[in-house]
This record gives structure tokens, sequence and C-alpha cells, in this order.
């Protein structure tokens, strides 16, 4: 195996890019990230990363801003991660400047994984070694939510995540995603809340999140009203809880 | 044979060659390679020394303190779970640590441990002297083990003793033909030598995977000597201290040579999520 690995260029008897699937392996080294596709809204969540003492917290960012409608959380490689969004923003603005519309979610992701792909067939280059959600809104209404990852595959999703823990909580996504559960806003972000919830140590103060509402720009959280949510949720479950013990009883 | 270049050079006999008598001389030792030779295995001397002492162990460990319970942490996220875990229930005594030297290893004193510190020291439970724990975070190369082995089994009485190791691989070592994605690590995988009975925690470690360092020598050497020993062998996908990796271990303390040495579980959570913060390394490769 090692004598396939080394070159990106080079395929190994059975058909592996191995250095794609050791790209994929750096993702799961970045923390969690979620993003759930509700009926009129967007929401990303975010694990966040505990900053040294002397950094300025706001400096380390998941979730970043592509154009007014669009955003995109990723999990991986930090400085990868700025050199993709760096590049996707200049395109949204190019895209904008030339046929004077707004990019829509997919053609910015299909930009995204393109540049992705390139980078796993030229010599000399690595992949980049993240993986990304995107989300956000087209002219006509429709909220998208949209993953890539290191080999240059994009593919629209109801609810994703990616990063450490990412196979945990897309098992609970598969579990709670449904109708009901992203029936009003207010549902869904919950959902996002509680699926981060099942891997982030410590709780509610290592949470970002962040909504896209339908015409609306992007609204990041302030940690107050992440607490408010993570406080409903633990009182929702204390209730069901003391239903299911009054049932027993 | 002429090289690339035109120049004739004599191509090396595997038959032996004409002039043998001056290679010898050549290959024969100097005292200068004697002496460095005799430098080098003193300096990879494995050193038990006598708790916060410089003097050795005349005899060795088991048998200075004879133990019915053993456990071996072996690696930083095992060390982890036992400092936080077990160590916490009880009130442990230092009895020994192991100075040695490799290319890998950088011990120092054993007055203000961490577990990203290399080091490897010996307690024993002091309201029951007859268990055993070694922590070890110190890379014990091959040339070392059984001198290790040595110096804390020795001639010891081998009868009613059983020993636990835990240590950590990474899960590139595992080889399975499942598909790796689908591997939900960190999991616990068991090895165990013939004279342990117990029910185990997880399931055995399938072929072709094997086990390698220190761990491996202890299990042999209880193989050999027939004492009933069981290695718990955690794969992760995270090598440094990490909390997910730790509590991996968590399964082990149903098994009986530590029910009844833990006893304040969640105490234990809080002390290993202190002990995560403050040897966290600031890395913003990842995020």
């Amino acid at each position: 195996m090692s004598r396939y690995d080394r070159a990106i260029t080079v395929f190994s008897p059975d058909g592996h890019l191995f250095q794609v699937e050791y790209a994929q392996e750096a993702v799961k080294k970045g923390s969690t990230a979620v993003g759930i596709r509700g009926t009129n809204i967007v929401v990303l969540g975010v694990e966040k990363k505990s900053v040294a003492k002397l950094q300025d917290e706001r400096t380390v960012r998941k979730i970043c801003a592509l154009d007014d409608h669009v955003c995109m959380a990723f999990a991986g490689l930090t400085a990868d991660a700025r050199v993709v969004i760096n590049r996707a923003r200049v395109e949204c603005q190019s895209h904008k400047l030339t046929v004077e519309d707004p990019v829509s979610v997919e053609y910015i992701t299909r930009f995204i994984a393109t540049l992705k792909q390139k980078y796993t067939q030229s010599n000399g280059r690595r992949p980049f070694g993240i993986s990304a959600l995107i989300v956000g809104f087209d002219d006509d209404g429709i909220p998208r939510l949209y993953q890539t990852d290191p080999s240059g595959t994009y593919h629209a999703w109801k609810a994703n995540a990616i990063g450490r823990s990412a196979k945990t909580v897309r098992e609970f996504l598969e579990k709670n995603y449904t109708e009901d559960a992203i029936a009003n806003d207010n549902e869904a972000i919950k959902l996002a809340i509680r699926a981060l919830l099942e891997v982030v140590q410590s709780g509610g103060k290592n949470i970002e999140l962040a909504i896209i509402r339908r015409n609306q720009p992007l609204k990041m959280f302030s940690a107050k009203e992440i607490e408010l949510q993570v406080n409903e949720i633990e009182k929702e479950k204390e209730e069901a809880e003391r239903k299911k013990s009054k049932k027993t009883v | 044979m002429a090289t690339f270049f035109g120049e004739v050079v004599r191509a090396p006999c595997r038959a032996g060659t004409e002039d043998e008598e001056e290679d010898e001389e050549g290959r024969r030792e100097t005292p200068e390679d004697r002496e460095v030779r005799r430098q080098l295995a003193r300096k990879r001397e494995v050193r038990l020394l006598r708790r916060q002492t410089k003097t050795s162990l005349e005899v060795s460990l088991l048998e200075k303190y004879p133990c019915s319970k053993f456990i071996i942490a072996i690696g930083n996220n095992a060390v982890a779970f036992v400092s936080s875990f077990v160590m916490n229930s009880g009130v442990w005594e230092e009895v020994g640590c192991a100075k040695l030297w490799n290319e890998w290893c950088r011990t120092t004193d054993t007055i203000h441990l961490s577990p990203t510190e290399a080091f490897c020291v010996f307690y024993h439970l002091k309201s029951n002297p007859s268990v055993l724990l070694c922590q070890c975070s110190c890379y014990v190369a091959e040339d070392q083990q059984f001198q290790w082995l040595e110096k804390v089994f020795g001639s010891c009485s081998r009868k009613n003793m059983q020993v636990t190791v835990l240590t950590c691989r990474h899960v590139t070592d595992y080889k399975t033909a499942e598909s790796t994605s689908s591997l939900h690590t960190p999991f616990l995988k068991a090895l165990k030598t013939q004279n342990f009975r117990e029910p185990l925690c997880c399931s055995l470690l399938e072929q072709p995977n094997i086990v390698h360092d220190l761990p491996a020598a202890v299990l042999s050497y209880c193989q050999v000597w027939k004492i009933p020993a069981v290695l718990y062998l955690c794969y992760t996908d995270v090598m440094k201290l990490d909390l997910i990796t730790v509590e991996a271990f968590k399964p082990v303390l149903s098994s009986r040579s530590l029910r009844g040495l833990v006893k304040n579980i969640p105490q234990s959570t809080e002390i290993l999520k202190k002990l995560m913060t403050t040897n966290e390394i600031q890395s913003n490769i990842y995020t």
C-alpha cells in the first residue's frame, strides 16, 4: 500500500487514490459541524474549538459567509479552509458582476467541488483537507444544503454532519429528522443543537450556531441565545423523562 | 564491470573476497569499539529505583512487593484513564520508578508528574498492598523490554497473580476485512493468556493483528510463566492525549480486577476533564 500512497496522481491496483482518502482522515480531526435544511430556514451548528487564553476568539471561526445569502461551515485543515473560502468569495462577487445575479448555492458548491477535484489530479499538489457544509437560499426561495469533501464530490442533503464524531451525529439525525422536527424554524434550530449535544463535551457553551431565513441575511447566534435554546432542550428532556416514569408507574 | 562513466570498478563478490585477511583486520573490534559498546549498554540499562531516591532495588519489584493484582497502563491515554478512575479512588503509595534511556525517551523526576511527560512509576494501594499499579508513559525499546521484565517480575512468586495491561494503538495498525469507514473508533480489543479465565469486557483481537512493544513483552512473559493476564488494547485515531480515547477504556471498569478499585465515577470524569484541559496543546492546524 505504501507504494501507492505517496503521489496524489497514482492509482493503487485496486483503484484507490490513497492521498484523497487520507485527506478525508484529516477532515475527521476537525471538530463537528452539522447542517440542517428546514422548510423556511437553514441552520449551521458547529462545535467551537477551545481557544488559547491569549487568542482572539473572533479569529477562530468555523462558520463563514460566502455571500449575503450563502454561508458555509468546514471541518479539517484551517489554512486550506481559508484558501477555499477566499476563492469562493471572490467567485461569488465575480459572478455577480458578470451576470448581475447572485450565485445559486449549487453553483458555488460546484465551484468549490471543482476546485477541490483539480487538486486531486495535478502533480506536486495535495488535496484540500476540508469538507464543507454549504447552506443558503436561492432566488427561487428554496433552502439548500450541500456537502463537499476532499475528493471534489458534492451532494445535496436534508441534514448532514462533518468532522469528528460525524457518524454519531448523522445517526442521530437519521433517527430524528422528521417533517415534524423541521416543522418550524425553532424546531429546526433545536434539532441542530440536540444533534451537537450528542457529541460536544461541556454542553452549550461550546456550540456556535448560524441561521439563514428566507430573504434575510446570515444571523449568528450569541452565546446567550444558544444557552436559552439549550435550557429549553434540557427542560423538554426532563418533561419527556417525567412522562416516561409516570407511564411505567 | 564498467560504470556509466566508463571507469572500471570491481564488482563485490559474494563468494568471499580475495584479500580476506586485510578485511578481517579492519573488522576486528578495537578496544575503543568495545568501550563505546559498553558505555552504550550502560546508558541503555533499565534501573528500578526505590521511591524518590536514587538507590536501585536489590531484588525485582514484585519480589519486594508481592502482588495479587498488577495493573499496567502503557501510553499516555491509558495512564490518564488510570490516573482519573483508579488512582482517584484510594490512597496509592509510590513504591518505585523505572529510569531508562533510549532515543525516544526523556525521563525526568517523578515528583511533578503529568501525562505528557515520559515516566514509568509503580504504586501500591495503601489499604491493600498486594494491589500494584504501573503507569508507564515512556517508550521501552526492544533491547530494554527483557531487562524491564526482569527488574519488575524477576523471580517473584507467580501464584495467585493476575495482570491487566491497558494500552493504545493507532487504528491504522488495525487490519480488518471490513471497510475502515465502518469502524467506530475508538474501540477496545482484548488479548489474554491461556490461564486467564475471567470474562472479557470486549471482543478478542482477531488475526492477523498483533500487539507490539512493552504490552506484547508483558503478555508473552505472562504466557510463558502461566500467569493469568489480559491486555485491553484501544484502537484510536488520535494518538495524543484525548478525552474520547480515554473514555473508551470505561468498559474495563466492570472487569473483576478493576471493579473493586473504582469508586467515584462522576468525580473521576471531572478529574479527567481537568487533566485534559491542563494538558491541551493548542493546535490551530485543524478547526
